[in-house]
């Protein structure tokens, strides 16, 4: 099958301060998968991401989104920031922080109206957080204000999503019903990015998976690629999970 | 009230709110520091601009020691980026350098510069009314009035223009960069209109004011309000109101007009900060005894659920054995009785259905770890809050 790539990373390396925190990252994501990106804490998957969106200036490499670079392809790209990088006490509500998402569409200087109010309505309501539209995000809990980062990214109608640790902090409850989200999106032919800590449930909710620790160790299909062996090399301790069929 | 004094009036409102827009985004960001860094810093820019231009109020004055603003930033932004030393020690270096090279320059050149140290710091607003700008030969009012009236207007046009992108920067760096939105422009352009603002009213009201004016307003603005555009309106009032009342209390006290207004910024910040509704410290300390008192509630309750025999639950016994104080029993004890969780029977205390109902509840939040639930599930229990 001869599927178009989404995303493609060539000799990508990323540095804070002169010091390298990603080396030489070779990466092909394809369209339609929902892949899982894994590795320690510090292993630079928040690195990776924030270089791939422009947030981040790498100091060799590129990156293309549909065979374009990033700049031009913005639109076709929404991103669930880890939720620590906010200041939650920011003075907004539920409802305004989704609104952002529709920002990047509405370009410098125009404001958001009525249409756009309607759609960050809209993904309020998927993620099942329309009651608390009008709250402000620090009276939201945890799992509440990851919905609403992933409502933000919802109402962004990309093709890509990446996600920096969506599943942080959040009960089981919520986990479901954001995979569910998730596995819908992939269903609509978008191609997911999710960094993703709990190793057990990688085979359960992605088809794809990245192992990365300062260098890419491998990228595949999670029934190819998710064993031990990569496991052990990510990880550096002797892993075992099992893999449930 | 005669002319003069309206003017002065005037022209201290009108620096409040040039101040109060910049000064909230900076409070937001956790930047206040960085304005007392460009009031001291821009003074070696003033003074050198002054040497080219000859005239204090010349526009390109201003710009020149704008930028000596700006470039404290970058200073500030480079040290702090060695990783050697954290953000407020890299204040602490660059603004004391680029003020003493100011003072400096003014002491060698005492002569020719129309500026001394303590009319940098306070300002002479007192005096701003009788420096008059004319406009072929027509008195139009005083200077000052007119330079913060421009910078004012481009101010505002900058909010109105991007007020969704300085909201968006300022909230989520890393969304609006990925939305194409240059945060680092946006900082710089909010630095700028920062330096430009304190240059301009430098020179009527002082380092010191124009400080106080950017920060007090938006912080007490912030204890009250979680909406930013309301955060904005109440910081401009407060800014206004401090330099009206604050001119008032000059007038009355016979003192510096500067000194008052900052004085009046400092007491109504503390009052708000005192008595704000939800992030005031009474308010704090009140819903902690509160949070206290329903944690002790719900300990109580959790025990009389665990309990059937009725040695546990002996009026007497509870004292002791949960180990409480005899007020802080009672208050736990009336606090259940009045929101009909138990009730007392000879002594012996049980569970009413409505006390079982909350305390299974509440014990399955506690399981599932989402003891945040039990906030909300006190609204639909509880009559009487602690
Ligand atoms: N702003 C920064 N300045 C300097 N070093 C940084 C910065 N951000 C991250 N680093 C370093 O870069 C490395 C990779 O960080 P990154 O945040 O990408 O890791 P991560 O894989 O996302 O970890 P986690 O699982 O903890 O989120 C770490 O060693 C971290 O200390
Ligand atoms: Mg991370």
């Amino acid at each position: 099958m001869d599927k178009k790539i989404a995303v493609q990373v060539d000799d990508l390396t990323v540095a804070y301060n002169y010091k390298p925190v990603l080396w030489d990252i070779d990466l092909e994501i394809p369209e339609g998968v929902l892949m899982a990106i894994v590795g320690p804490n510090g292993a630079g998957k928040s690195t990776l991401i924030k270089a791939i969106l422009g947030i981040l200036k790498p100091i060799a490499g590129s990156v293309s989104i549909y065979g374009k670079p990033y700049d031009q392809q913005r639109k076709l790209v929404a991103y669930v920031p880890q939720k620590g990088s906010v200041d939650w006490d920011f003075p907004t509500t539920a409802l305004d922080v989704v609104m952002m998402g529709t920002y990047g569409s509405l370009g410098w200087i125009k404001r958001p109206g009525q249409k756009e109010k309607k759609a960050a309505l809209e993904a309020l309501e998927k993620v099942g957080m329309l009651p608390f539209k009008g709250r402000q995000i620090s009276q939201l809990s945890g799992g509440q204000q990851q919905r609403i980062f992933l409502a933000r990214a919802l109402v962004q109608d990309a093709s890509i999503y990446f996600m920096d640790e969506p599943f942080q902090g959040v009960d089981a409850t919520t986990e479901i019903a954001i995979i569910n989200i998730l596995k819908e999106l992939r269903k609509a032919g978008k191609t997911v990015i999710v960094v993703h800590h709990d190793l057990q449930t990688v085979p359960e909710y992605f088809d794809w998976v990245t192992f990365l620790n300062v260098k890419k160790i491998a990228t595949g299909p999670v029934k190819d690629i998710f064993n031990d062996d990569n496991l052990t090399k990510t990880y550096g301790i002797n892993y075992k999970v099992s893999i449930q069929e | 009230m005669n002319n003069a004094q309206i003017e002065i009036q005037l022209i201290a409102s009108l620096v409040a709110v040039a101040c109060a827009i910049p000064g909230t985004f900076l409070v937001l960001r956790k930047m206040a520091m960085i304005s007392d860094a460009i009031s001291h810093s821009i003074l070696p820019g003033l003074v050198i601009g002054f040497f080219i231009t000859q005239d204090l109020n010349s526009p390109f004055l201003i710009l020149l020691a704008a930028l000596t603003g700006v470039i404290t930033v970058v200073l500030v932004e480079r040290i702090q980026k060695t990783g050697l030393v954290k953000e407020d020690t890299a204040i602490g270096l660059v603004f004391p350098a680029l003020f003493s090279i100011g003072v400096i320059l003014i002491a060698k050149n005492a002569n020719d510069v129309h500026l001394d140290v303590d009319a940098v710091l306070l300002g002479e607003l007192a005096f701003a009314p009788f420096d008059r700008l004319m406009i072929a030969g027509a008195d139009v009012g005083p200077k000052s009035l007119w330079i913060i009236g421009t910078i004012l207007s481009m101010t505002i046009g900058l909010l109105i223009a991007f007020f969704k992108e300085l909201k968006i920067s300022t909230f989520d760096a890393g969304l609006a960069a990925s939305l194409g939105f240059s945060p680092a422009l946006i900082h710089y352009g909010l630095m700028t209109v920062a330096s430009v603002t304190t240059v301009g009213a430098f020179d009527a009201v002082g380092a010191i004011l124009v400080v106080a004016l950017m920060i007090a307003p938006a912080a007490s603005a912030y204890l009250l309000t979680t909406n930013l555009k309301k955060m904005l309106g109440l910081a401009i009032s407060f800014g206004v109101f401090s330099a009206i009342s604050g001119y008032w209390l000059a007038h009355w006290l016979d003192a510096s007009i500067a000194g008052s207004i900052t004085t009046m910024l400092g007491l109504l910040f503390l009052i708000i900060y005192l008595f704000a509704p939800s992030k005031g410290l009474i308010a704090v300390m009140y819903r902690e005894k509160q949070q206290r008192t329903e944690v002790s509630l719900l300990t109580f309750l959790l025990h009389l659920k665990n309990h059937s025999e009725t040695r546990e639950r002996h009026v007497n016994h509870l004292q002791e054995h949960i180990n409480w104080q005899k007020v802080r029993a009672k208050t736990v004890l009336d606090l259940a009785l009045k929101n009909n969780m138990i009730i007392i029977d000879n002594n012996i205390v049980s569970l009413t259905q409505k006390g079982d109902e909350f305390t299974s509840k509440a014990i399955n939040y506690i399981i599932t770890n989402e003891d945040a639930q039990i906030e909300d599930m006190k609204d639909d229990f509880f009559l009487f809050r602690g």
